[in-house]
């Protein structure tokens, strides 16, 4: 199996001199092609800070970082840009669609960057929408869907072009119990056709539902690997 | 990379999305806009009134004025009259000139049965019809005859007649001017105002009937007359005729240093005029592109503004995919379609305030191409300028800052 992060030594340091924050710390990690991870620990671990670098949307301070086996320090803004586009898919917990468009027209938005024909666009998007099960609502506006129904919209937006990665940073934070459920189903079939997921949860109950968990501390990794039976244990930290 | 296509799609979603404020945004460019068209509408209308009726007084005309041009300010001294003597002097020895109409202008009461009214009466020769324009509408012009003889025959203008004999024909009536009583024998066909005087309330008599039996105020040199008018051969001899004329009578005046009268071109006349319109025209230009500036920071304003707003949508639009070009080239192209969308509608008030003008005044106002070409294209380069610090504030965002922003 190849490696689709690898972490080596990374740092992350915000700000400097007296109020500087070392957010993470030396983090090594690898996630393989296929794998279905969560990432959990206390509030300010580095988290988020891990998610940003891992998604090409911010660099670290020091260390490594190679994506689908390219080292990403070597590329520039633009080419981040289509790494961003054509590898990743995020999913945010507040979901971030744009209000004035259409469902389809959200999904539809990441091909737009792609410079992909019109048709095709539609295409793909209505296809999108119809796995997670929003094919009858496809020219809704975000405002006339309920919570779970947006976050699926995102999460369609996420995988329309394809990624290799998903990245969801606390997706099911904004949701309860029962679209929390929908939703994670979705990841574990998205998983099933190859998609590599990290999200990052702060229920274990979320956590539990993944294969792999990496416990964040103070910018670094406490744990890795953990068996999702031990996390009763360690949700008392947090 | 997306392409132009593309970014003018989206910009004109989020335009369409917002329509109050793009509205509101575009206000500025559109006042300025139609400031720019209606007062470049109006400059070039007044200049073309001015030119219409300096060619309405004939065409190829000078006029010839007792003073020198520098003293045509000074109004105490009394400079030595033209005469009718020198008006005939140009006439036979001026090749260039085809012809010449002396006149002697008087204000006088002129009373007709129990009706009377102070008009302006001119002594003429019978070469006036020609070398002014005017046509004879009822019965006849004066003639040579009329002027060696010093018949006391009148020719009315169209007002004067309407007013003097309201309801019979004038021709053959008898008036009255200063107790002389002369026969009506023709009236002219309206003319219309030059530069807001009335023509057509004129009395037209003999120059030396004038002279002799109401003004009778003959110079030591001959009969005296207020003005001579001239008709060059064509236009090209204009200059050459205005050159001999003013040799002739610098002879027969004896001039050795400041002349005694003045040769005005309508030429001359029409630079002036074109040149205080054309400053004015500048000026209100000036104003106008003024507005328009205020117009283009407005567009900024409001831009800036709105990318503060939509720091989340571009925060995801680069997390997923947009490179720093793309979200540039979008908010310019939003900024110059603003602008020009602006300048467009502008345009188009502004075009109907010409109308407006043209109905309500004598000026032939008329949108002018070039005027409004220049104001859409200064539009939308001015959205373009003015967008440039609202489109790279946005395309610099941090996109993690901005999607935090929530
Ligand atoms: N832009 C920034 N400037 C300065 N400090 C930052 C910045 N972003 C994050 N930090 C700091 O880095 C540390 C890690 O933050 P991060 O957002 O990664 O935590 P997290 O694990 O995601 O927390 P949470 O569970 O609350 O989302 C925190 O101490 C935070 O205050
Ligand atoms: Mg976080």
């Amino acid at each position: 199996m190849k490696d689709i992060i690898r972490f080596q030594d990374i740092s992350k340091i915000y700000g400097s001199g007296n109020t500087e924050v070392r957010a993470l710390s030396h983090v090594n990690l690898t996630v393989q092609e296929g794998e279905y991870c969560s990432i959990m620990g206390p509030s300010g671990s580095g988290k988020s800070t891990a998610m940003n670098i891992i998604g090409c949307l911010d660099r670290p301070t020091s260390g490594r970082y190679e994506l689908d086996g390219t080292d990403v320090a070597q590329l520039s803004d633009a080419d981040l840009a289509i790494i961003r586009n054509r590898k990743i898919g995020f999913v945010f917990q507040q979901f971030h669609l744009l209000a004035q468009l259409s469902a389809l027209e959200n999904v539809m938005l990441p091909m737009v960057y792609a410079s992909l024909p019109q048709r095709e666009r539609q295409e793909r998007a209505a296809e999108a929408l119809t796995k997670v099960g929003l094919g009858n609502r496809m020219n809704n506006r975000p405002n006339q869907l309920s919570g779970g129904q947006q976050q699926r919209v995102a999460i369609a937006r996420a995988i329309v072009n394809q990624p290799v990665l998903l990245l969801a940073d606390e997706p099911t934070g904004a949701l309860d119990s029962h679209t929390t459920q929908e939703v994670m189903s979705i990841f574990a079939e998205l998983n099933a056709t190859g998609i590599t997921v990290v999200m990052v949860t702060h229920e274990p109950e979320v956590a539990r539902l993944t294969q792999r968990v990496v416990w964040f501390r103070d910018g670094e990794v406490m744990h890795d690997h953990m068996a999702p039976e031990d996390l009763g244990q360690l949700t008392v930290v947090t | 990379m997306v392409d132009f296509a593309e970014s003018t799609k989206m910009a004109v979603k989020t335009l369409a999305a917002n329509r109050l404020r793009s509205a509101l945004t575009m206000l500025g460019i559109i006042i300025g806009n139609a400031s720019v068209i209606t007062m470049v509408g109006v400059g070039e209308g007044a200049r073309e009134y001015a030119a219409g009726q300096f060619e309405s007084l004939g065409p190829n005309v000078l006029f010839i004025i007792p003073g020198s041009p520098a003293s045509q300010n000074r109004t105490l001294e009394r400079p030595r009259a033209l005469t009718f003597e020198d008006s005939e002097a140009i006439a036979t020895q001026v090749p260039t000139v085809d012809s010449v109409a002396p006149q002697l202008v008087t204000q006088q009461t002129v009373v007709a049965g129990n009706l009377n009214t102070n008009s302006t009466i001119t002594g003429v020769t019978p070469e006036f019809t020609t070398v002014r324009s005017f046509e004879v509408d009822a019965g006849r012009f004066i003639t040579d005859e009329d002027v060696e003889r010093g018949t006391r025959v009148v020719v009315l203008g169209p007002d004067l007649a309407d007013s003097l004999f309201p309801s019979e024909s004038p021709i053959g009536q008898t008036l009255r001017i200063r107790n002389v009583s002369f026969e009506v024998i023709g009236v002219l066909e309206a003319k219309g105002a030059f530069l807001g005087d009335n023509q057509d309330d004129i009395a037209y008599t003999p120059l030396t009937t004038l002279s002799s039996q109401i003004t009778g105020n003959t110079s030591p040199y001959g009969l005296e007359i207020s003005f001579i008018s001239v008709m060059a051969r064509d236009e090209q001899s204009m200059t050459a005729a205005q050159f001999q004329i003013q040799n002739l009578l610098r002879l027969r005046h004896r001039i050795v240093d400041e002349d005694s009268f003045t040769v005005r071109n309508q030429k001359d006349a029409l630079e002036l005029i074109g040149n205080v319109t054309g400053a004015l025209t500048v000026m209100l230009a000036a104003i106008a592109g003024i507005s328009l500036l205020v117009g283009g920071i407005g567009i900024m304003n409001i831009m800036l503004v709105s990318v503060r707003e939509r720091t989340q949508e571009i925060g995801l639009r680069k997390a997923i995919g947009a490179s720093e070009q793309d979200i540039l080239t979008q908010f310019m192209i939003e900024a110059t379609i603003l602008a020009a969308l602006g300048g467009a509608v502008g345009t188009l008030a502004g075009s109907g305030g010409i109308m407006l003008v043209s109905a309500l005044t004598p000026l032939a106002a008329g949108v002018s191409t070039t005027a409004v070409i220049v104001a859409v294209c200064v539009s939308g380069g001015i959205g373009l300028f003015f967008g440039v610090v609202p489109a790279r504030q946005a395309a610099k965002l941090d996109p993690i800052v901005a999607l935090r922003s929530a």
